[in-house]
Parts: C-alpha cells; structure tokens; sequence
C-alpha cells in the first residue's frame, strides 16, 4: 500500500499563485452602465496614449535629440558639447517619458477597474516591448532595403 | 465624489497594506481567545487532539488515487503490519469498520435467538444492544462480583453463548487482570465464547497490554477486538481488528465485513502504524502520568473513584448525584458524562486530558463542591 505522507496526490493546499483577489480599502461605489462604458472608452484612449508615447521612444525621441545636439554643435562649434546635449536631452526625455507612461498605466489600471474589469496588472511593459519589435523591424527594413546596401543593390544592379 | 476620488477607490492595496490587515485581525482574535475561556470536554474517551498531518496526508493520497475501485478486501498490509506488531500468525487477524461492529457481527454469529450473552455492569452500553439485534437476551451481572459472578451466571443460565467484557471497562476503567481472565476462561461452561474488548487498553500500564494475546494461544473460545478509535485517535475512520486463537481462522471469517474495509480506512491505520507510533507513546504515557494524579484528587476531595486503566475515571461524590456534579462543572466550561444512562445517577465519567486540563478540572471541583 502506498501511503508516502510527503506526497498529496496534486492537492494545492494553498492558493494557486496569482489568483488573490484584489483587495481594496472600501467596497467601490460603481457607476451606471452608462459610466461603465465611458470608462471602457477611456480605458482604451489611454491605452492608444501610451502606444503613442512608447513609439515615440523608439524614434522621434532620440531624433529630436540628435537634432538638439546638432544645433548646440552648430551653434557652439564644439562636437562634445553637442553629444553632451544630446545624451542629456535623450535621458532626460526617455526618463521623462517613461516615469509619465508608468503613472498613466497605473491611471489604466483604475479607469479599466471603474469600467468593470477585473484588472490585476498594467500593460505598460507588454506595450513597450511589442513597440520595441515594431520599431526594430521598421528601422531594419528602412536600413537594409530603403536605404541602406538593399537600395543600393538594387541601384547599382539596375546600372 | 469628485472625479479623482471616483477612480481612487478602485486603487487595490498593496501587499503590506495587506498582511497589516491581516496581522492586525489576528492579534485581534488572539487578544479574544485570550479573554474567553475555552469548554474542555472530559465527557467523550476518544483522543481528544486532531489526527497527525501524516495521517490526514496518507488518507488525502489514498482519495485522490482513486475511490472508484472497491478496496482491497482483505487489507493484506494492514493485516500483515498489525500482525507483526501483536506477534500472531495474520490469518489470525481480520479488519472490520470499528471494534465495535466487529463485536457486533461476533454476537449475531454466535448467539441463536433467545440465547444469552452475559455482560459485567455497567459495562459497554452496546453489549446489551449487540444482544437484542441478535435476537438474544442480554444478561447483567453486577460489576463488583468479578469474575465469579460471571462464572456463577454462566453455569446458573443454561442458555448463556457469549460473556461480553471490557477491558479496561468503559465507564469504570478498570482492567480485567491476566490472570482472573484465564480463570474465567477454564471456568466457563463448554460452547461459551468469550467477547474481549481491549479499545482501551493501550493506556493501562498494570500488565503488558499484550497479556490477552498471550492467552489466545491455549483458549479458542477467546476473541480479542481492538481498535484505532481510542489511543490512536482515528474514531471517525471506523477501523478496528479482532485477534482469534490458532486456527480460529472459519469463526473469524464470518466476522468479516463482507466488502470489507474503506481504503481510506486502511491508509489512515497504516500510516499511523508506520509513522506515529511513537506519538501514541508519548500520548499514552502522559495519560499514565496524569491517571495517579487525577485519581488522588479526586480521593482528596471524598470521590469514590475506580481504580481505573483507561483514559477517563468512575467518579461518585457521596452528596452530589452524578448528573447534578456535571451541570455544576458545565457552569465551569467543563462538560463530564453523568452515569444516568448507564444506569449509575450517583456517578459520572470523567476523561484525562492534559496536566492543564487536571488541574482546571481540580480547581473547578473546589468552586462546585
């Protein structure tokens, strides 16, 4: 007869992690249906701001940075002035950006709640890393086919 | 509500916040428990503690595995396991849900309508029950004639088939000595079986609680019945074994439950044979200890009290009726068994537990005398 104590035959004893409910200070007072789906149009507002603000961390941020240090380097003549700007423009805006799409998610996390979802988690870092993706290949197809040795192949070739 | 605020309750708490809430519920019920005082109930003989988590995990395994199958019939482990530890061939041994259906099934196999089964009194309240279900007729014979009353009884009814004992006897708690059991066996009349049942006596510490078994191996009209109800703690498991002499293997065999014992029966008996053995030990011996201090309270204060070797005493108090002693403790948070039911008013059963428990039980007799 098997009997091993060590062994509960799969039974959880516990909880199974990630199921506890969501705790809050007092039951929330919820709105009408009506209100339910603003905040559902909200919710997906938001979500369309942070996509946006995340994009805009993959490409004009940096850009508009490069732009900064070139204007300094113009303007002064010195090359490490102008990379010094644009690396303090660059942390400066990115920490910027990210401190404000952090606070936003949380902001999400509420507004889909008021609209009557069981939210447990933002999205902030599922958005982030499919942009990084987005951007990546974007910037990849621009390099290597529009303008970079793929255009001239194709240039040179057409010769 | 303003919009922000609107939103702000749907802020969840954090972990710390949390756990805080928590902890402070619990020091709450703690600071609760502290001020209320618990009822300790010395009126039932089972153990009084939870099962150990070895066995409740073993029980839980064996459910899980798979209760859509029949059990094994004849718990071969089990059987061979509490063979080894009594020292018996186990074709000698068989299982049944409870010593006491055992007993039960025992009578009816014996006793043929208005035939006897002989009993010491007060005693077991089922020996007089096992009877009237087999169609038979109980016989009472005063507790205080031991054995020879028994014997006289025996020979003076001529229709006597079973003598029925305890031991040590459930309410008294007294042990029926080695040697006056083996005077009764040679005593009694021929085609008297003798019913012997030993749920309690792993507490009694007066003679190797093996002593029986010893007799089984010269007397085949003597059936032993234990049980895991008492000092193992498993009652709500129903599992308990009957020992029969050398080749008492055909009346055992109509003992038998007939699709025999729960599986998880089985599992729940054998992990505690396996594992806890040493805890019944140390269970055990604190009732040893705790017995002698008990009874010379109980004495100190003018209570008539057995000489019990169980886990509870037979007390009587020469002014207060038995039932009347426990409405006076249960005012205390202590509940007893008064001995009405059985049939004693002036007496009451009363359980060891711990040193603790003693010593409130102590202090509450001399609020209530």
């Amino acid at each position: 007869m098997r009997s091993d104590p060590s062994e509960n035959g799969g039974l959880f004893v516990g909880r199974r992690p990630g199921t506890a409910p969501v705790h809050f200070r007092a039951a929330p007072e919820r709105g009408g249906a009506v209100r339910q789906r603003i905040d559902g149009s909200l919710a997906s507002f938001m979500l369309a701001a942070i996509t946006l603000l995340c994009l805009l961390c993959w490409g004009p941020i940096p850009l508009a940075c490069l732009w900064l240090g070139s204007q300094a380097n113009y303007l002064s003549g010195s090359v490490s002035l102008g990379i010094l700007v644009s690396f303090a423009a660059l942390f400066g805006l990115l920490f910027g950006a990210l401190s404000l799409m952090k606070r936003a998610d949380s902001a999400w996390i509420l507004v889909r709640r008021a609209a009557g979802y069981d939210q447990r988690t933002g999205v902030l870092g599922r958005i982030f890393a499919l942009t990084a993706i987005v951007c990546g290949v974007a910037f990849l197809l621009w390099f290597l086919v529009i303008h970079g040795p793929g255009s001239g192949l194709v240039t040179h070739g057409g010769e | 509500m303003g919009l922000l605020d609107y939103y702000k309750q749907f802020d969840a708490m954090s972990e710390e916040e949390v756990n805080q809430g928590l902890r402070e519920q619990a020091a709450e019920r703690r600071r609760k428990a502290l001020t209320r005082i618990e009822t300790l109930d010395l009126s039932l003989t089972t153990w009084p503690e939870l099962p150990h988590q070895r066995i409740v995990n073993a029980i839980t395994f064996q459910a899980r595995r798979g209760l859509h199958r029949y059990p094994h019939l004849a718990g071969a482990d089990l059987r061979a396991t509490l063979a080894e530890r009594h020292g018996v061939d186990p074709e000698r041994l068989i299982l049944g849900n409870g010593a006491a259906e055992l007993l039960g099934a025992a009578t009816r196999a014996l006793i043929e309508p208005g035939q006897q089964l002989l009993a010491p009194w007060p005693s077991y309240p089922l020996f007089p029950i096992m009877a009237r279900r087999a169609h038979g007729q109980a016989v009472r014979v005063d507790n205080n004639g031991g054995v020879d009353a028994l014997i006289e009884a025996a020979a003076r009814e001529p229709d006597v088939r079973v003598v029925a004992l305890a031991s040590p006897n459930d309410p008294t708690g007294e042990l029926l000595a080695s040697a006056e059991l083996q005077r009764l066996l040679e005593h009694l009349p021929e085609g008297v079986v003798v019913l012997l049942d030993e749920s309690l006596v792993e507490f009694s510490d007066a003679q190797p609680t093996s002593s029986s078994l010893a007799l089984l191996e010269h007397h085949p009209r003597l059936l032993v019945f234990r049980s895991f109800s008492k000092a193992w703690g498993l009652a709500g498991l129903r599992i308990g074994y009957a020992i029969g002499s050398p080749g008492a293997g055909p009346v055992l065999a109509e003992l038998e439950p007939d699709l025999g014992v729960s599986e998880i029966s089985q599992a729940g008996a054998y992990e505690a044979l396996k594992s806890c053995s040493e805890l019944i030990d140390q269970r055990v011996q604190v009732i040893r200890d705790e017995r002698p201090r008990l009874i010379a309270g109980l004495r100190e204060r003018s209570f008539d009290v057995s000489n019990s070797q169980a886990n509870f005493v037979w007390v009587a108090h020469p002014s207060v009726p038995g039932a009347e002693l426990a409405t006076r403790l249960e005012r205390a948070g202590i509940l007893v068994a008064a001995g009405d039911a059985l049939g004693e008013p002036q007496h009451a059963r009363i359980a060891i537990h711990s040193p603790a428990a003693t010593d409130r039980l102590l202090n509450a007799l001399d609020n209530a005398l």
